[in-house]
């Protein structure tokens, strides 16, 4: 019942005048305290302190999250009203203490109060609750977030006490704190590139820190296409190759470990390949050498060169094996999907292509596959692949050929049908004149 | 065509006289010859084998040549088209979901199910073609004069069963092209005044969906036929009552025997069917994917003699109440 | 019957025997517009149960005998080729060979008795299930019969 009368109360605090209706619905009491609250309200929402409340342990605009803070605090009380927190019972005293029953500034602002936390105090406030335990068991949630914010690049510069860093609430908000799967949330994978871009796409900030503006770059990659043009909420955001809680670049050796989380099939042949085993410690190619860290690129053909040439300029055989991978993978694509551009003749026929599909299928397989390869730089590895897809795309082609052909056959078969035919009317044409010689003369 | 076949030379017993002492075969052959289809009376109390002879021996106007040729075609068309057609029904089903699956099975995978739907479908070309230059000549030599009114009814009434059995067919293989020519008719004929919405009434609304397509199905392979075998019976009929269309002026007319007649027909189809197997064989009606009412591919126009109907449709002013 | 013919003229046994060779000759050859009708018309309405149907529904994988234990065999039918893995001395299950991600064939990897997909390393194991990787669903199982060591599978 609280809950609900607390409705008309915060539309007086507002100055709302539908208010004056409800009187009716309140107990005696209630109606006492409204009028006082009439009266005084219009100052009270202004915040000052100060003012005497006769009638404060009335519980007109009490919630079980907010207590009475939302009576000068509506914003706040709306914002919170709505969190996981405030679902779960955690009240305004949680996290900035004093004392949510009073109505008096006073009283409410008490023993106990912090006010508006200091970024710097954060974390550890956040990690009271968060790092215990005893009190997440019951959510199954990871308590080891504040550890691993310390080891972070926003929790290293925290500690060094530069405070204009993220913290928890920015990225998770102060006072709105959504669970990650609610796609209102900032830490909804969908929300989190504009989360993180909200500093890192900040290009003044990014000036003064000398870093780039990794938001924009992000949003040209292939990642974020697939993520925002196609959907697909598996596709990787920040965090995916930063960590979460513990954000921070990964290590130049470790760049394939990172990518290869997803592309597993690319980094097996990459640490197959003569690319890998030509690194030494920490320097040398890795995925971000051809790919880009942020801007994330599928190789191209016109790419490769530039790629190729940052450490091949001089050996043009070897600039060379890009291209040559590349046309040798276009080649086996080609034969497969003339090989589907027959089937499609061969369905209008319609011949049965069922049989046909399904090799197109598997040589589309190894085309695939024949792409993870190619970061082995081998020729002969992708070969194994485009060889067997273009052998299959000849097969199938040279079989539709074929049956094509039996159509043609049919032609052939038209042709001998029509002497056939001719010879007929030849026979019906005897008879016809033989009945007519025999037919008038001698029968009666 | 056992009536046509002419008598054993030598005289011997044969199969004919054996059944002939069980069965009046004279008056079975008689239903023929009451249904119209031969020129005399035949006296069913003779042995059959004198009545066939009679009425091979009976002299007929050559009718086999010449433009009255064309009523001939409309008859053995449609016995051609009422052959394949009844072979096509045993394998399709009209439901959406299956009538392009069930279309494509006997097309594709069904021995010589290729043959029968593209000598159905380039019969039905041909026979639309037929029906409408006979109806021409018709008109053109005048004779729809009395007595030969209900000939003209009646080939009037055979070029519009003739397009609607073509309109009901297309629709029926439910391929892209088919679905949205039909989609695109049924929209002229919706828009004529008055006729319009009784029509929408009548196929089962104005979106072409699986209720319309049932209503196609039963419209082609039974409605439509029986009248149009209705009007062959008519022609015929009529026929020996009012007797052939004269012959071109300043001609004799020749005359010659219904057994010379008989094979000329046969000949006249031996030859046809040659056509329509060399049609169907070289230049085959192709198909598009299944019907997407989602989707309309492009190239889509109403079927040919809708072009008519279509264009004065343009130009006329109908009221917009109608 | 008794027109002459110019060629026919002087013999009287002959001609006769000719002219009933030659009845009977085009008499067999008008008779073989209804043998190729009844041909047609007789392979076209055979009822369909007897042909071999692409989409058949029950596929023969072979014999029970010819599997080692634990080992997987891809059998290539139609657009939905499957696996057959003998697990042990009796049980044999089958698994559509098609990954549910991006339609790529799997491989079967013996040592470790999953279906991997060589696209995006997507692993299953052999009920089906979804180990790791993109894949949304689980693999498709189909029931397996042995009968008289022939390994049928139903689709």
């Amino acid at each position: 019942m609280t809950a609900t009368r607390s409705a008309p109360a915060i539309e007086h605090a507002g100055g709302g005048r539908r208010g004056a209706l409800a009187p009716g619905l309140l107990p005696l009491p209630a109606l006492a305290s409204l009028a006082a609250g009439l009266l005084l309200l219009p100052a009270l929402a202004l915040a000052q302190p100060g003012n005497p409340n006769p009638d404060a342990s009335a519980p007109t605009a009490v919630s079980p999250g907010s207590g009475r803070c939302g009576v000068c605090h509506p914003t706040e009380r709306v914002q919170f009203e709505k969190s996981q927190h405030a679902e779960e019972g955690v009240r305004c005293t949680s996290c900035h203490g004093g004392n949510d029953r009073s109505l008096e500034v006073a009283s409410a602002h008490g023993a106990g109060f912090r006010g508006r936390p200091a970024r710097k105090d954060v974390p550890a406030l956040c990690a009271s609750c968060h790092s215990s335990e005893a009190r997440m068991r019951p959510y199954n949630l990871p308590v080891d977030q504040h550890a691993l914010y310390q080891t972070s690049g926003h929790g290293r510069l925290l500690a060094r006490g530069d405070t204009r860093v993220a913290v928890c609430s920015d990225c998770h908000g102060a006072h709105d704190i959504l669970p990650p799967k609610d796609p209102a949330s900032r830490t909804f994978t969908l929300n989190i590139p504009r989360t993180c871009g909200a500093c890192h796409g900040d290009s003044t900030l990014m000036k003064q820190r000398g870093k780039p503006d990794v938001f924009r770059l992000y949003m040209g990659s292939v990642h974020a296409r697939e993520l925002y043009d196609r959907g697909n909420l598996r596709a990787p955001t920040c965090v995916s190759c930063h960590g979460v809680h513990g954000a921070a670049p990964p290590a130049l050796g470790d760049v394939d470990k990172v990518c290869g989380q997803c592309h597993t099939a690319e980094r097996r042949y990459f640490m197959a390949g003569g690319h890998y085993r030509a690194r030494s410690g920490d320097d040398g190619p890795e995925c971000a050498s051809c790919h880009e860290a942020h801007t994330v690129q599928a190789a191209q053909p016109e790419r490769l060169a530039g790629s190729c040439a940052q450490c091949h300029a001089k050996d043009a055989k070897t600039l060379a094996l890009g291209r040559r991978i590349w046309t040798d993978y276009h080649s086996a694509a080609d034969e497969v999907e003339k090989a589907a551009a027959l089937t499609a003749r061969a369905d209008a026929v319609p011949l049965q292509t069922d049989d046909y599909r399904a090799r197109i299928e598997e040589a589309r397989t190894y085309l695939r596959e024949a792409l993870p390869a190619a970061h082995a730089v081998q020729e002969d590895v992708v070969a194994g692949f485009t060889t067997r897809a273009r052998s299959m795309g000849h097969e199938v082609q040279s079989e539709i050929y074929g049956k094509l052909g039996h159509l043609r056959q049919r032609k052939f078969v038209l042709i001998l049908f029509w002497f056939y035919l001719l010879l007929t009317l030849l026979v019906l044409k005897r008879y016809r004149d033989q009945g007519a010689r025999k037919g008038s003369p001698d029968r009666p | 065509m056992s009536a046509t076949r002419p008598p054993d030379p030598n005289g011997r017993a044969s199969w004919v006289d054996w059944l002939e002492r069980r069965i009046n075969l004279s008056e079975i052959f008689s239903f023929l010859t009451h249904f119209g289809f031969v020129i005399t009376p035949v006296d069913t109390s003779r042995p059959v084998r004198e009545v066939l002879r009679e009425v091979a021996e009976t002299p007929v106007p050559k009718y086999a040549s010449g433009p009255r040729v064309l009523g001939l075609l409309t008859a053995i068309l449609f016995a051609l088209e009422a052959v394949t057609g009844v072979l096509l029904a045993y394998y399709y089903k009209p439901t959406p979901e299956a009538a392009f699956e069930s279309t494509r099975t006997i097309v594709r995978d069904l021995p010589a199910g290729w043959f029968l739907h593209q000598m159905h479908a380039w019969g039905a070309w041909l026979l639309a073609a037929v029906v409408v230059i006979r109806l021409l000549r018709l008109f053109w030599d005048g004779l729809y004069r009395a007595p030969r009114e209900v000939l003209w009814w009646t080939a009037v009434a055979m070029v519009w069963l003739v397009l609607q059995l073509d309109f009901t067919g297309r629709l029926l293989t439910w391929d892209a092209h088919s679905y949205w020519a039909t989609v695109r008719g049924m929209e002229v004929v919706f828009a004529l005044p008055i006729a319009g919405p009784i029509l929408a009434f009548l196929l089962g609304g104005r979106v072409v969906n699986d209720d319309v397509l049932i209503r196609f199905y039963a419209l082609h392979v039974m409605v439509l036929p029986t009248f149009y075998a209705a009007c062959v019976y008519f022609t015929f009929a009529t026929l020996r009552r009012v007797g052939l269309s004269p012959a071109p002026e300043g001609r004799p007319e020749a005359t010659t025997t219904f057994r010379d007649h008989l094979y000329t027909m046969l000949m006249l189809t031996v030859g046809l069917f040659g056509v329509l197997v060399t049609l169907a064989t070289v230049l085959p009606f192709r198909f598009l994917s299944a019907a997407d009412p989602y989707v309309t591919p492009g190239g889509v126009r109403p079927p040919w003699y809708m072009l008519a109907p279509y264009a004065t449709l343009q130009w006329l002013p109908v009221p917009a109440w109608l | 019957m008794s027109a002459p013919r110019e060629r026919a003229a002087p013999a009287t046994g002959e001609p006769a025997t000719r002219r009933r060779f030659l009845t009977w000759l085009s008499r067999a050859f008008l008779g073989l517009w209804g043998l190729g009708a009844a041909g047609v018309v007789g392979a076209y309405l055979r009822a369909p149960e007897h042909r071999e149907k692409v989409a058949g529904h029950l596929v023969s994988a072979g014999l029970l005998d010819d599997f080692k234990i634990g080992e997987g065999r891809l059998v290539r039918h139609g657009v939905s080729p499957f696996y057959v893995v003998r697990l042990d001395a009796e049980r044999v299950v089958a698994l559509s060979a098609v990954c549910t991600h991006v339609r790529c064939i799997v491989d079967f990897d013996r040592e470790r008795r999953v279906l991997v997909c060589p696209c995006h390393d997507g692993r299953f194991d052999l009920a089906g299930n979804v180990l790791s990787g993109p894949p949304p669903r689980a693999l498709p199982t189909y029931a397996v019969s042995v009968r008289a060591g022939e390994i049928f599978v139903h689709l």
